[in-house]
């Protein structure tokens, strides 16, 4: 017994100890430097020309650069005109198919891996052409017939034909990026240990925590104000939007904005950074399945969509604008298209004219429990029920819902997405011919509508120099489609994430300042630390 | 006994196996496409097919289950598909995260559940205690652990800024430590970076600690009742022993065995709730890397980490069930 007040001061200061270090601050962090704390997911992979998902391309504009950039023009950055970046100018041979770009001189690849050269500049775009395992871009350069260095800071590109688009695929996005081929020549390691130009470079992963990146000194825009970048792997919007209050993040990158999430990231006193063109949410109704191969039924089907009413309940207000073509504002060619108005009515009408008085029913339609994607089914197919077209779901996973439309299962679908922001790969991919899927020859294409009636147009586009006739050429390419009612456009959805303005600025207003890919910051060493 | 252990073990192989198959299989008959997962609306046919024929996932399939297992052998489960990292190295990456998160759990669980459990089946005849005891057993049964996790972060760490909102802590610094020897020549560094883990800790654990203390009450609430009925009870009582003595000497000694299993079944289910708990928490983890692996249908990762699951489950049962002759001196091993 005569041990217990031993016992019990030996307890209270291991019940000391504890609350002390329980209570104690995260270890300590120097005060004095700036850093960028962001809430998003992990990333898949570091290297830039493998990386599909949002968040990997988002990661990846901090640390690489391409030939070009996408131009800044009146305090804005568009997505429709390239200004030089690690070229410093090119020009295009009379016809029109040999670019000769002349490279800007003492730029530093990150990790003192040297100079970026011509060498670099070929083997970014081999690496791709060539299809080394993981590269997932190469599909966008094919146009490219052959790479020549002339010398350390000039390279030729020579083309199969001409292309309209090529000095957008030489932007700093996707396969445009310019990787150290020092380091790249080691594919597996190069995934995590990534070795650019940019304003960032790499520091340090903790798989499933946070990726750390650290201000480059030499960049060649000069060095950016934040230090370090600390890239956290939140899957859960719940946690970043308390920790967006909390402070532990400055700049959230959320796999939804919700009106509740933007009311919640609005009454915190935090922004929402709108970036153009962003995804676009869209209906693709397959013209050879029954029987949406009657273009009454397709019609029907418009009239009963109620675009703004699905657009207001997804997107309240100026979370989204209801969508004008099938390609998105922002890309060049784009021009607003006519679409059948909400009508009931109407849509019953055409329905028994086509031979369907009491509608029909979709059984097994497929749709994946991911993203935008169940909400915006269900809120069509309620509206599609009152007209008498009952469509039966079935929630799947998102790749199942990936694999199953593109097996056709679907008469029509719905689909998102991003490309390079022009008329001719957007329309490609999904209205050129060759991209019908075809489970039969293993086509798995993304020709939903099973489209053919613009391929002429966009052989034509590929050859055309003047951009005046373009645009003319895809203004007829969506009335055609316009005509043939294959495509309706819900929703035009900015890239948007939330920031907490008190903590970090940008140059560009939040309210389509900046238009972007999926990086959401086209410029993010211009991002500064405030307090 | 060793017989017994060998016995076990040897048992354990076409288990590890079954499973393993049965992952690997399940895997490949679910829909979806490891490809078109990981390129998304991206892909185009040609890109599919490639990324198919780089992840050899176009060799025959009993080609690619020989080779898993072949592989499995070894302890090597080949690549992630999606992030390319070794996944044995991963997973010994995560593994330690969700280890100490499920000791830590059980800690909070026997702690809070085992009391409740034993103080309600004594005292079941006495509403003001019993009832409130089987509301907080309901209310841990019935609060996900999502839920209770997101409440705790509100409160600890939004509003009252205890504890940290995400992550792990410097775990793999901790580790390091003790693989070098530094324990012994930065003590102060290492006990910075134990308190640390610590601090990352609490929440979690106490989120899943207490929606699991909730089972254990309940399973050791039965376990008491049954034994606080049993003839040598009766006959303690009979003998004149007080209270006290029948319980601490005779009813809770007895109930080690029951305890056991119920260690055994609370190591399974907590696994299962750390894929919650990682997720809410934003923490490294076997769990949170299986959720993930299985939705981008990354193959390796998925079946190397059921693997491990598997295994330790194994692995606890059978260590259960040779505890039960070290509590139990009627049970005997041949």
């Amino acid at each position: 017994m005569h041990l217990r007040p031993r016992f019990v001061l030996v307890l209270a200061l291991l019940v000391t100890l504890a609350l002390l270090v329980l209570a104690a601050p995260p270890a300590a962090q120097a005060q004095r430097r700036k850093i960028l704390n962001v809430a998003a997911k992990e990333p898949d992979t570091l290297d830039p020309h493998s990386s599909t998902l949002g968040q990997s391309q988002a990661i990846a504009r901090f640390m690489f650069r391409g030939l070009t950039r996408f131009a800044i023009k009146d305090g804005k950055v568009t997505t429709t005109e390239v200004e030089p970046d690690l070229a410093e100018s090119w020009t295009l041979s009379p016809d029109g198919t040999i670019w000769t770009f002349k490279l800007r001189k003492g730029v530093q690849f990150h990790k003192n891996m040297g100079e970026m050269t011509a060498e670099d500049v070929k083997f970014s775009f081999e690496r791709q052409i060539n299809k080394t395992p993981g590269t997932r871009y190469g599909v966008n350069l094919d146009v490219i017939k052959s790479i020549e260095v002339v010398n350390p800071h000039t390279v030729q590109i020579a083309l199969k034909s001409f292309d309209a688009i090529f000095l957008l695929r030489m932007v700093g996005y996707q396969q445009g990026y310019i990787v150290s081929k020092k380091a790249a020549e080691k594919p597996d390691q190069f995934k995590w240990n990534p070795v650019g130009t940019g304003p960032f470079y790499f520091e340090r992963n903790a798989p499933r925590e946070k990726i750390t990146l650290k201000a480059f000194d030499k960049f060649h825009g000069g060095r950016p104000q934040i230090d370090e970048v600390h890239w956290f792997d939140v899957p859960e919007d719940a946690t970043k939007l308390i920790g967006l209050e909390k402070g532990t993040f400055d700049v959230l990158y959320p796999e939804a904005v919700t009106a509740d999430f933007a009311d919640q990231v609005k009454k915190m006193g935090a922004i929402i950074d709108r970036r153009g063109p962003g995804g676009q949410e869209r209906f693709y109704i397959n013209m050879t399945a029954k029987p949406f191969d009657d273009i009454r039924v397709r019609r029907a089907f418009m009239h009963a969509i109620d675009r703004k009413a699905i657009k207001e309940t997804m997107y309240p207000g100026d979370l989204a604008r209801v969508a004008t073509s099938c390609l998105p504002t922002g890309y060049f060619g784009h021009v607003p298209m006519t679409f059948p108005e909400y009508s009931p009515e109407k849509a019953k009408k055409l329905l028994a004219e086509a031979g369907h008085p009491n509608g029909f029913t979709i059984k097994n339609y497929f749709i994946s429990k991911s993203f935008f994607y169940p909400k915006v089914l269900t809120l069509a197919q309620e509206q599609l029920k009152k007209v008498g077209i009952i469509v039966e779901l079935q929630v799947v996973e998102h790749a199942t819902f990936h694999e199953n439309i593109r097996k056709n299962l679907d008469p029509f679908v719905l689909y998102g997405g991003t490309r390079i922001t022009d008329a001719d790969p957007w329309l490609s991919l999904f209205f050129d011919s060759r991209e019908i899927p075809d489970p039969a020859t293993g086509n798995k294409g993304s020709n939903f509508a099973h489209y053919r009636a613009i391929d002429d147009l966009l052989a034509a586009g590929r050859l055309e120099r003047d951009q005046k006739k373009r645009a003319a050429i895809y203004a007829e390419a969506q009335k055609r489609i316009e005509r043939d009612l294959v495509c309706l456009p819900i929703s035009d959805v900015p890239g948007q994430w939330a920031r907490n303005p008190k903590r970090v600025s940008t140059p560009f207003d939040p309210d389509y300042g900046e238009y972007s890919l999926h990086y959401s910051y086209n410029y993010p060493e211009l991002l500064k630390i405030v307090n | 006994m060793l017989t017994y252990v060998l016995r076990r073990l040897l048992i354990a192989v076409p288990m590890l196996l079954g499973a393993m198959s049965i992952v690997f299989f399940a895997m490949r008959i679910l829909p979806g496409d490891p490809c078109v997962a990981m390129m998304g609306d991206q892909a185009t046919t040609e890109a599919l097919a490639d990324c198919t024929r780089n992840l050899g996932l176009n060799r025959p399939l009993a080609l690619q289950y020989v080779d898993y297992l072949w592989r499995s052998v070894r302890l090597d489960f080949g690549n992630s598909l999606r992030q390319g990292y070794p996944v044995s190295e991963y997973i010994g990456r995560m593994f330690p995260h969700t280890f100490i998160l499920v000791m830590a759990s059980a800690i909070v669980a026997a702690l809070v559940g085992i009391p409740i459990g034993i103080i309600s089946a004594l005292k079941r005849r006495n509403p003001l205690i019993d009832y409130p005891l089987r509301i907080i057993a309901l209310l841990g049964l019935s609060m996900p652990v999502f839920w209770l996790g997101i409440l705790l972060l509100i409160v600890f760490s939004l509003h009252l800024d205890l504890f940290p909102l995400i992550g792990g802590g410097d775990l793999d610094g901790v580790l390091g430590m003790i693989r070098s020897g530094e324990v012994f020549s930065h003590p102060a560094d290492f006990l910075a970076g134990v308190g640390d883990v610590l601090h990352h800790l609490t929440l979690p654990a106490l989120a899943l600690g207490f929606t699991l203390a909730a089972t254990v009450s309940r399973l050791s609430r039965s376990a008491m009742l049954e034994i606080i009925s049993q003839d040598y009870i009766r006959t303690a009582r009979a003998k004149g022993q007080g209270e006290r003595a029948v319980v601490y000497k005779h009813a809770l000694r007895n109930m080690m065995v029951p305890l056991l299993t119920i260690i055994g079944i609370f190591v399974a289910i907590a696994l299962t709730g750390t894929v919650l708990t990682e997720t809410v928490f934003t923490r490294p983890g076997l769990g949170k890397m299986l959720v993930d692996a299985i939705g981008a249908r990354d193959y390796p990762l998925a079946q190397g980490a059921i693997t491990v699951f598997t295994m330790i489950i194994i692995l606890v049962n059978l260590v259960v069930d040779m505890l039960y002759a070290v509590v139990d001196p009627r049970v005997a091993y041949r």
